[in-house]
């Protein structure tokens, strides 16, 4: 799947899944709770809990299929892999788990480091759920007027939605830009790839400037003064929905400290 | 007069000077195309009825009141002189169809139900009813454009001001959006300007032509009066309608005995057609189909 069609079905996704019409707050406060507890909890059982509780979600509730998840997951995982190799080969203090000899130093691999490295796996693929599952059953607009109801400051989000929408409109640019280069042999040789692909960011850099011009002129034709103003007709978020989410919470953190003593070794 | 041009010019920073004295002025309710080749001045004069570029000499009056441009005036200037940019993807920022159209008038202060009632009519208006909760990369450049005039709609202004409305469309979707201006004119009486180079198109829709070459107005007139003038057209590296152009190769060509007032569209050449053949009455038995022509 091409980059910008695995964005453009992650768009449509949040805009045709069943919890598309809940309450964004309902969604974010779920998504955004479970994953603060799961990045800052000790045990690896609470981010565990929380994958399967959002993947289940994603799965069973929101429809979304099986192997666009596996897709989406896969991307940050092997990258996520590779980081905990290295956590686990390089990192740690204390009782050793193995020492390898070499003539000019002794490199030891640690047991906590072990610890440290799939405690870092576990809980960044559980904030990862939460994540995937904020994003794909949630529109882009309801998040930017969710943030904005909770105050956060304006000129980030207005910046925020202005970058998604040019995000799409610059990709269809350089694709074609990509495409044109090709065709003309500007991939043909390492060199020359690199040269090409230093040639369309420069030119994609002065395109989004005359884009900003251009659009700022449209706006500017249409009233705008200095304030994007957006409608506001998001459902209202349910009571027990967000009680259900403060229980699931608790819930949670209880169970990390219940959990505190299980070790991964 | 509604708009009113004197002496205007425009010279940018670059030292372009893309408007030399124009003048020229028109009323309320009427079809106007703005007409020249690329780089002739068009979309610079249109920038200037809505106050996005002020003029570096002469002066622009909006119901016999000189412009002015503190955003106060310029705000009132563009609820009613509302303006839709030749490139979609420069007017859609919002992330849903319905946010954009809902952009403008609550940029004008308008209440939230209100606006909502007014985005859904306006889309439904512009055919895009469906369309209101994608976002606009989702949409064809035909669609964008729909969307980009309901944008403008909304703001319900009584000027609508578009830079070449119909080009990369297909010739569906433009004849469409034709159709859609030629009703919002007739029905609502919303004076309409735009600049092009479609010459096929501009007889179907305008009234009244103003020609623009580097920078200066060559000539104004009906199209009928202009595009009768082959050699003025040819010098301003335009061309005549393609049926304009048959006509004007048989009477030249082949003698045949053509009305000096060249056919510009289908309907009009259908009718010489059937002059020349001496059966205008066959014409008449079957009644004229004009409103349906396309170009």
């Amino acid at each position: 799947m091409a980059h910008s069609e695995l964005y453009a079905q992650i768009d449509r996704y949040a805009y045709i899944n069943p919890f598309a019409k809940t309450s964004p707050v309902t969604k974010m406060l779920f998504a955004l709770s479970a994953l603060i507890i799961s990045v800052s909890s000790p045990s690896p059982v609470v981010p565990i809990i929380v994958f399967a509780a959002a993947t289940i979600l994603l799965l069973r509730l929101a429809k979304i299929p099986v192997h666009f998840y596996l897709d989406m997951l896969a991307y940050p995982t092997v990258m996520l892999a590779l980081s905990c190799i290295i956590i686990a080969l390089f990192f740690g203090t204390g009782e050793p788990l193995t020492q390898i000899a070499f003539p000019w130093f002794t490199w030891t691999i640690f047991k906590s480091g072990i610890a440290l490295s799939v405690a870092t796996f576990l809980r960044v693929e559980g904030a990862l759920s939460c994540l995937f599952f904020l994003v794909l059953t949630t529109s882009i607009t309801d998040i930017f007027i969710t943030l904005r109801r909770a105050r956060v400051p304006k000129v980030l989000v207005e910046m925020a939605l202005l970058i998604y929408r040019y995000i799409f409109v610059f990709i269809e640019v350089a694709e074609k830009m990509n495409t044109a280069q090709k065709l003309r042999l500007g991939h043909s040789g390492w060199m020359r790839r690199i040269r090409s692909l230093a040639l369309l960011s420069g030119n994609l850099f002065i395109r989004t400037l005359e884009q900003g011009e251009r659009t700022l002129t449209a706006m500017n034709a249409r009233g705008y003064d200095g304030n994007i103003r957006v409608l506001e007709d998001q459902p209202p978020a349910k009571k027990t929905a967000l009680a259900g989410i403060i229980i699931f919470d608790i819930v949670l953190v209880l169970a990390a400290y219940l959990t505190l003593n299980v070790g991964v070794l | 007069m509604l708009f009113r041009l004197e002496n205007l010019s425009h010279q940018y920073s670059d030292g372009t000077l893309a408007l030399d004295n124009v003048s020229l002025s028109f009323a309320k309710g009427e079809r106007i195309a703005i007409l020249g080749t690329n780089g002739s001045g068009k979309t610079t004069l249109l920038h200037h009825l809505n106050g996005i570029l002020k003029p570096t000499a002469g002066k622009v009056y909006f119901e016999d009141k000189p412009l002015e441009y503190d955003s106060k005036s310029l705000l009132d200037l563009r609820r009613r002189v509302g303006f839709i940019f030749q490139d979609p993807n420069d007017q859609l920022f919002a992330p849903t169809v319905k946010q954009d159209v809902a952009f403008g008038p609550l940029n004008l202060g308008q209440p939230a139900d209100q606006v909502k009632k007014l985005v859904d009519e306006t889309l439904g208006l512009v055919g895009m009813a469906e369309y209101a909760e994608k976002p606009p990369h989702f949409l064809s450049l035909g669609q964008k454009k729909r969307v980009a005039l309901a944008g403008v709609l909304a703001m319900q202004p009584e000027v609508l001001i578009m830079d070449e409305p119909t080009s990369n469309l297909d010739p569906r979707a433009a004849s469409e959006i034709l159709h859609l201006l030629l009703h919002l004119n007739t029905k609502y009486g919303l004076t309409l300007i735009l600049a092009t180079h479609d010459v096929d198109m501009v007889p179907l829709f305008a009234k009244k032509l103003f020609i623009l070459s580097k920078g200066k107005l060559v000539t104004e007139g009906s199209p009928k009066e202009l595009f009768s003038n082959a050699d003025l057209i040819r010098d301003v590296n335009l061309r005549s309608p393609r049926i304009t152009h048959l006509f004007e190769v048989l009477k030249k060509e082949n003698n045949l005995p053509v009305d000096n007032q060249l056919p510009l569209t289908i309907s009009e050449a259908r009718k010489e057609i059937l002059r020349l053949l001496n059966l205008e009455d066959a014409g008449k038995d079957r009644g004229e189909g004009e409103s349906h022509e396309r170009d």
